[in-house]
């Protein structure tokens, strides 16, 4: 059976795609994820230089198999046109998208950008103010993160992963810490998944809060705005205080966890999330009854369930469209993943979502934080293996990583985020809409470039 | 001339030229502070100006004389437009008359010289924001002069003296006619001085912008005349809401001393508006500058049917 029959069947069978990636040594690797959110890595060697695209099976492998050609040469075949996505190709043709008829021109923005936004290349077909189609070109600050960790110690490559991005460093290190424990055969304790969880949790608040700021500049709110970013800030500075760092840079490691919160922290922790809990619901409940700004979101933007699957949309967007997925489902007690009441995938769904996210993020935390977090290891005595597989549920989405091991060292690291998911969605949920409602759009997402870019 | 007319004069121009930017400046150090902000302070527009002064211009390849007379185009007509619109029942003619609809007629020149130069520039930005701008200015301009038209019947005259005169003191507002104008004229004052919900003035997504996107592709000096031109369409609008369509002293002197209060009460209102209310969608504008229009429709309505 080939390569592409066994991917085929896995998705029959109800299997999700989760990350393709290429390797030195001349192979590809697909990773399925089940229902029950197993993980399984199937892999093709590749001859002369190109093995059958698994794109038509699975859209949401398009990214992927692009990058594999871009950065290792592999060619896929029957995915064409093959755009470049890593490689900046100067030619406008090879990678944008044509679109020909009366009156439809292009605006090209970026990658440079009014703000402190990071740099993104967006290339607008447009008829008036209606978008016909989006070109989105990244990586301009790709900084071939996988490549540098190759040969470093697994304990120290996960420097690597950490730094990918400064809003997701939590859920990266954790994924990748993740992917060399289960390489290792080590098996993540109580203790451990505790202190990982309530970190992650932090993240996501952050995050969440930071998202329900942006949808408010994205509207032109600035009260709005200004109200969520000084509580994105007041978790910023919780962090600080527990970890010694504002975005929790390094407070996860492989193989255990250094956190020590005493009594006293943890208190003064739970304290200030339920002042933040009461802020933030005051401040949602004005959001909910300011009309303009609830006038301002509806019917733009849609990703619907559809959409999702084919796209391979994951973490609020995804169930802002009432796919209720989340890799928590699988990972921790008694969690049930949450939809909106109008689960239509459109930009109040995805602002609802983060709000309801919150509140769940914010429930979690309180019932972690009951007692000291004290130092933790994982345990000897799982299977060891060359390959080791990290899954988990970042602030924007399903996050893998993949480490593949020489003894204590990296051979291959790749690290495919929620944000490397969810970008094509985001082009997908521009089409059709006004021109003027993108940055609301975009913000409704509110993906990361520097996961993509990593 | 008389002492009043002299004064009113000066008031005029010197607000008109000189004091305009407070406006902008107020309405931005209010809406900082509405927000929970330090924000600049009302001076902020005149270090601008400033700035923007003492930089050089930038021509642009490929334009023509359109793209370089614009900024003078709007100033001039801006200029003219400050001293068309008196500040008082009294003002001394500077030679450009009192007429309201030929300052009507100014703020479209000046709307059309910018628009004709986005097309010169050719920037997909400046002639997006120039389209959008044209595409509004039907449902503004029809809006002003239906709003203007309630005033001029009210007064019986299209001059603006005769206007501030008679739309002065309580009398004038015993008929709802003139309250419904000053609801449309409300719309035109925060769609001429490009403010929330209509368009963002401290916008920096070019995506979105509807006054500031034919301006990218200018710079210094140019900029400059240009920001100043804005500044003097708030004088005129708000000096126009001050002094017809909010109830008025129907002394001289009295309209004079009390212009700068009115002023100010009207920068909060602006800065509070914006505060309030998001950025309204960009093809539900018409629709609301459209119901402006019936509402002074409904002006001109009621005060045809308290004339007969």
């Amino acid at each position: 059976m080939t390569h592409r029959d066994r991917v085929a069947e896995a998705l029959e069978a109800g299997w999700r795609f989760g990350a393709l990636y290429a390797t030195e040594g001349g192979v590809v690797r697909t990773l399925l994820v089940s229902p029950a959110g197993e993980t399984r890595l199937e892999t093709a060697p590749v001859e002369s230089g190109a093995l059958p695209s698994i794109v038509d099976l699975v859209p949401a492998a398009g990214w992927d198999e692009r990058e594999a050609h871009d950065l290792y040469g592999v060619g896929f075949d029957d995915h064409e046109p093959l755009r470049p996505l890593v490689d900046h190709d100067l030619d406008l043709a090879r990678w944008t998208v044509p679109i020909r008829g009366r009156d439809a021109y292009q605006v090209a923005v970026g990658p440079i950008h009014a703000g402190v936004i990071e740099s993104g290349h967006f290339r607008f077909h447009v008829v008036g103010d209606k978008i016909l189609h989006v070109d989105a070109r990244l990586f301009y600050k790709h900084r071939g993160l996988e490549k540098a960790a190759e040969g470093s110690k697994l304990e120290a490559g996960i420097a690597f992963a950490r730094r990918a991005c400064g809003a997701c460093s939590v859920a990266n290190s954790a994924a990748y810490a993740l992917a060399c424990e289960s390489a290792l055969g080590l098996r993540v304790v109580p203790d451990l998944a505790r202190a990982r969880t309530i970190l992650l949790e932090l993240e996501r608040v952050w995050s969440h809060l930071n998202d329900i700021a942006a949808a408010c500049s994205g509207t032109g709110l600035a009260a709005g705005n200004n109200r969520f970013a000084e509580l994105t800030e007041r978790v910023r500075r919780l962090n600080a205080t527990l970890t010694g760092h504002r975005f929790l840079f390094g407070t996860v490691q492989v193989g255990g966890s250094d956190a020590a919160f005493d009594d006293t922290a943890v208190r003064a922790a739970r304290a200030e999330l339920a002042h933040l809990r009461e802020a933030a619901a005051s401040g949602w409940r004005e959001l909910t009854f300011n009309s303009s700004f609830q006038d301002r979101l509806p019917d733009i933007g849609i990703v619907a369930a559809d959409d999702v699957h084919r796209l391979g949309t994951v973490g609020p967007a995804a169930r802002a469209a009432g796919v209720a997925e989340d890799v928590r489902t699988h990972a921790y007690d008694d969690f049930e993943a949450v939809t909106p009441t109008r689960a239509v995938g459109a930009v109040p769904a995805r602002v609802e979502q983060r709000a309801l996210e919150l509140w769940q993020s914010l429930e979690i935390l309180e019932r972690l934080l009951d007692r000291p977090v004290v130092p933790a290891a994982a345990d000897r005595g799982g299977v060891e293996g060359e390959i080791g597989v990290g899954r988990l549920e970042s602030p924007r989405g399903a996050t893998s990583c993949i480490v593949e091991r020489v003894g204590d060292r990296v051979a291959r690291m790749h690290l495919r985020t929620g944000s490397y998911a969810n970008w094509p969605s985001v082009v997908h949920a521009a089409t059709d809409d006004l021109f003027p409602d993108f940055p609301l759009i975009n913000k409704s997402f509110e993906l990361c470039y520097a996961c993509v870019d990593r | 001339m008389s002492r009043a007319e002299v004064a009113s004069g000066v008031v005029q121009l010197v607000g008109g030229l000189v004091l305009a930017p407070l406006l902008p400046g107020l309405v931005q150090h209010w809406k900082a502070r509405l927000q929970g902000r330090r924000g600049p302070t009302p001076l902020q527009p005149y270090r601008e100006l400033r700035r923007l002064w003492g930089k050089s211009s930038v021509s642009v390849e490929g334009t023509t004389a359109v793209y370089r007379l614009a900024p003078a185009i709007v100033v001039a007509s801006l200029i003219a437009a400050v001293a068309l619109v008196p500040v008082a029942a009294r003002a001394p003619g500077f030679g450009v008359g009192h007429d309201i609809l030929a300052l009507i007629g100014l703020l479209a020149l000046a709307r059309f010289a910018i628009a004709a130069a986005s097309f010169d520039v050719a920037n997909g930005f400046s002639l997006m924001g120039a389209s959008r701008d044209l595409t509004l200015s039907v449902f503004v301009d029809a809006t002003l002069v239906l709003a203007v038209a309630v005033a001029a019947l009210v007064s019986g005259t299209t001059d603006l003296r005769g206007i501030v005169g008679a739309t002065a003191g309580t009398h004038p507002w015993s008929s709802p006619a003139l309250g419904l104008a000053a609801i449309a004229f409300a719309l035109v004052v925060v769609a001429e001085t490009g403010r929330q919900p209509i368009d963002s003035p401290d916008t920096h997504l070019e995506l979105t912008m509807i006054h500031e996107g034919p301006l990218l592709e200018y710079a210094g000096r140019d900029l400059a005349y240009l920001h100043w031109a804005s500044a003097m369409r708030h004088w005129l609008v708000l000096v126009l809401a001050a002094q017809v369509l909010v109830p008025h002293a129907t002394s001289v002197w009295l309209q004079l001393g009390l212009l700068p209060v009115a002023l100010t009460v009207l920068c909060g209102a602006l800065a509070l508006v914006e505060t309030v209310n998001a950025k309204m969608r960009v093809l539900l504008v018409p629709r609301l500058l459209a119901v402006g229009s019936v509402v002074a429709l409904l002006g001109i309505a009621a005060r045809l049917v308290g004339m007969a």
